[in-house]
């Protein structure tokens, strides 16, 4: 079927909705990192609380775009078969289970919220994420996942 | 879905492992002058465990032979505090902590915690005075000694002034012998840190033997400083307070949570129980009895029991560490001891004379449950003289049922030894079985 692009199962008003989702825990998860970093660089706890706000509701938010997500990869057999949609969501996954840790590891109390458990873990996810995203958006500008076909079929 | 399936599975496995942490030690090991210390153990997840409240329906505390028991006053809202005038009448301070802010995730969840190992009853936030006229150890009269108060714990009377420690400043009020009722608004001595966090909210009051000073507990306004080495200005310490002017400086220091101030009868020396530090374990840190030594620095938030560091403070302050001392005496780890009093009294049997009794309001972060009872530690010579003895237990059913919580301690008049049960809305009357 020539033209014929990836079908995202999940829509609202046509459009994707993982692709709306996403993106909101993917920056809470890097806002982590820095909000780590300056924490470790200043031990001021405001940055350290910052870190535990992102991490939730990062989370809170996965918890509806990445089973979005799955629905996605299965609802299409054309994307079950790219590389990069599997790169993709094992990537994420990923990283959820790691962010629920640091999650847990940013509720104790005070320095070693953070420094070295936490930046360390917020460090990997963010290497991780930027792994899981390029080849997301390998899926929507080389495949075109989601994206309306120029040719109807 | 074997890709959904493994996940989840995943997700539990590593959640059910973020639970574990070292059994918990028995804690006749952490009591005494050298209690054992494990080593640290941080938590991905600290063992949640509060006792369900179930309340006392009829049943009463349990006491050894020789003692008995009975309610001194049931259906109260929220007594933490005791407090016994010259006369023989008895106040009890009914009253509740001010709203926890929340200022991360974490807040949210450990104000349920607090809620769910409470009372539901709405504190008085009043003094309410008892008295016994017929002398059989059961209050016939009652009354509201002073009403609207903030968050009131200590209470102590130098002459004709009494002196009351709301979470934000001391109060002094006229009184003479035998009045039932203050309705005069009080003038203040002088501040004490409040809120807006106000973490540690109980503000303990004792007066020195001569009466020229008052002693106030001040406790940290964080468990380990995780809302900032700021908020803990003037705090996790005792004051001394001069009782003519209201000037204070710091008696001493690094007190994470000091309550039960008393003068030991014998060497007029102050002593107080401390509330250690959460999270590091079951059995980290002890709390503990101690005497406090003028100039002192106790180690809270830089390191516990002397000179071990917690890695949680940052940043650290080696000069301070250098000079941090050991207490006297641990009562092992979480039992949150929150009243003491020393017996000099002579109602009771003469093994429980001249020691100290304690009132552990019990663990919140320890799989088996410890405290939830009073204690008696003996002494001699002014100082700690064998391992403590449950005196009055029950207060847990089932193993972690709670039908009450002892807080504040006194002894009254006739000699018997008072116990305030926030969680129970009671107060509690031990004496001998014969007299």
């Amino acid at each position: 079927m020539p033209g014929a692009t990836p079908r995202s199962t999940v829509t609202l008003g046509g459009l994707p909705l993982y692709a709306m989702l996403v993106p909101i825990p993917i920056v809470c998860f890097v806002a982590t990192l820095i909000t780590d970093i300056v924490y470790w660089q200043t031990a001021a706890m405001l940055w350290a609380d910052m870190s535990a706000w992102l991490l939730l509701v990062g989370l809170i938010v996965s918890l509806v775009a990445a089973p979005v997500g799955m629905i996605d990869f299965f609802g299409d057999p054309r994307i079950r078969e790219l590389h990069a949609a599997r790169i993709h969501g094992i990537g994420y996954v990923t990283a959820l289970i790691l962010s629920v840790f640091n999650c847990l590891i940013h509720t104790r109390d005070a320095y070693t919220s953070v420094v070295a458990s936490g930046l360390a873990l917020s460090a990997i996810v963010v290497v991780i994420l930027l792994v899981a995203s390029w080849n997301g958006w390998v899926l929507v500008y080389r495949y075109g996942m989601g994206v309306l076909p120029t040719e109807q079929q | 879905m074997k890709v959904v399936a493994l996940e989840v599975a995943a997700i539990a496995v590593l959640l059910a492992l973020a639970g574990c942490g070292p059994a918990p030690i028995d804690p006749s090991l952490q009591v005494g002058p050298n209690p054992y210390l494990p080593p640290i153990h941080q938590y991905l997840l600290p063992p949640m465990h509060v006792a369900k409240v179930v309340g006392w329906n009829g049943a009463t505390p349990t006491v050894p032979a020789g003692l008995k028991v009975q309610a001194f006053a049931t259906g109260l809202a929220n007594p933490r505090s005791l407090y016994v005038l010259p006369n023989g009448d008895v106040l009890v301070v009914e009253t509740g902590g001010p709203p926890a802010p929340v200022s991360r995730p974490k807040d949210i969840v450990m104000n349920w915690v607090e809620k769910m190992a409470h009372s539901r009853t709405k504190p008085g936030q009043r003094i309410l005075l008892f008295r016994d006229t017929k002398g059989d150890g059961v209050p016939d009269q009652q009354s509201v000694f002073i009403d609207h108060l903030n968050s009131p714990f200590g209470v102590v009377l130098v002459g004709n002034d009494l002196y009351v420690a709301n979470t934000n400043a001391v109060m002094r009020y006229p009184y003479t012998t035998g009045q039932t009722q203050i309705t005069d608004p009080g003038v203040k001595l002088c501040d004490l840190p409040g809120g807006p966090i106000d973490h540690h909210w109980t503000k303990s009051l004792t007066a020195s033997p001569d009466g020229s000073e008052l002693y106030a507990g001040v406790g940290s306004n964080s468990n380990i400083t995780e809302n900032g080495i700021v908020a803990e200005m003037d705090r996790a310490s005792i004051w001394q307070i001069d009782r003519a002017t209201g000037a204070h400086r710091e008696y001493a220091t690094g007190l994470r949570n000091p309550n039960g101030l008393q003068f030991e009868p014998q060497t007029h020396t102050l002593w107080a129980v401390i509330n250690e530090r959460d999270e590091l374990g079951p059995d980290l840190v002890p709390d503990y009895l101690t005497s406090i030594r003028d100039g002192a620095f106790y180690g809270w938030p830089y390191s516990y029991y002397g000179q071990h560091i917690d890695p949680r403070v940052q940043p650290q302050r080696p000069d301070l560490v250098a000079k941090a001392i050991a207490p006297d005496y641990a009562l092992s780890s979480h039992v949150a001891p929150l009243g003491m009093v020393f017996y000099s009294a002579t109602n009771l049997p003469a093994h429980y004379r001249g020691g100290a009794f304690v009132g552990e309001h019990g663990s919140w972060d320890r799989t088996i449950l410890n405290g939830y009872k009073v204690v008696y530690i003996p002494f001699a010579d002014g100082r700690p003289s064998g391992p403590p003895e449950d005196v009055v237990t029950g207060f847990l059913v089932d193993g972690d049922h709670a039908r009450g919580r002892p807080v504040g301690l006194a002894v009254d008049g006739k000699g018997g030894l008072l116990i305030a049960d926030d969680t129970g809305n009671s107060v509690w009357r031990v004496s001998a079985a014969s007299p």
